[in-house]
């Protein structure tokens, strides 16, 4: 079993200090270049969610990931200290609009719902938290 | 992320190399715009050549949905090509593949691309 952590400011410039804690546990837990890439994705959407949603004016939440290799799939866990918000109460885009009126926000979500096998959120001792896992086989 | 352009008599291509996330997303968006140039001199056609292009978040997608919206509206016929399978993905999971041209590689691309068959 590998596990990682790691805890972050939720300001814009730590992405590319998550993507290398990322990519440091994929070649330690030996994940598949596209199961990272997946991963990468994932969590590039909802830190970037918690950046742009979760901050009061002053206050930056902090971040804090976990990663977990078990022994069937990749578990990812993202808590925060800042307002609750929930990412999955958001609209999902509307992917059979025409160019012309295809809104350019709300994808981030949809794409991390889609890509993983499981997302769940809960509000717990006043952090959001986001639970994501895929199984090892695909 | 680096971002090449080259024009070309059939169409101006970008070409992106390495990851297209939210830190490279303004910079690459600020290409396509220098590539779809000022009115009046756009060019014949605009192609994003994405082979190798090996990662897209929604930030980049926001860059190539607003480009894609950019030539449209000024009649220049845009298209991607070259996708890699993850990167492809994403792009077929938003939607964009429906609204936005993908080709398989540049080649084809440039060949579909031409004026009257956009």
């Amino acid at each position: 079993m590998t596990t990682r952590r790691t805890a972050v400011p939720a300001d814009p410039a730590q992405l590319s200090v998550l993507t290398e804690f990322l990519r440091e546990f994929g070649s330690a837990a030996a994940l598949a270049p596209a199961q990272v890439g997946n991963f990468e994705l994932a969590l590039e959407e909802i830190f970037l969610n918690i950046v742009m949603h979760g901050s009061e004016p002053g206050v930056t939440p902090r971040v804090e990931v976990s990663l977990n290799l078990g022994a069937d799939a990749v578990t990812m866990t993202v808590e925060d200290d800042g307002p609750q918000f929930d990412p999955l109460s958001l609209p999902p885009p509307d992917v059979t609009a025409t160019l012309a009126d295809r809104k350019v926000g709300g994808l981030g979500v949809f794409l991390v719902r889609n890509i993983m096998d499981t997302v769940t959120y809960a509000r717990t001792a006043g952090r959001n938290q986001l639970r994501i896992s895929k199984r090892l086989a695909d | 992320m680096n971002v090449r352009i080259e024009a070309l008599a059939e169409a101006t291509c970008v070409i992106p190399e390495g990851r297209l996330d939210f830190d490279a997303a303004p910079g690459f968006q600020e290409a396509l715009e220098r590539a779809l140039g000022a009115p009046g001199k756009a060019p014949a056609a605009l192609i994003i050549d994405g082979a190798g292009l090996e990662y897209v978040s929604s930030a980049g997608l926001r860059a190539v949905l607003l480009a894609a919206r950019a030539a449209q509206r000024a009649g220049v016929p845009f298209a991607l090509c070259g996708l890699q399978p993850a990167v492809r993905e994403v792009f077929d999971l938003s939607g964009f593949s429906r609204i936005i041209a993908v080709h398989p590689d540049r080649a084809t691309a440039l060949a579909q691309v031409q004026p009257g068959r956009a």
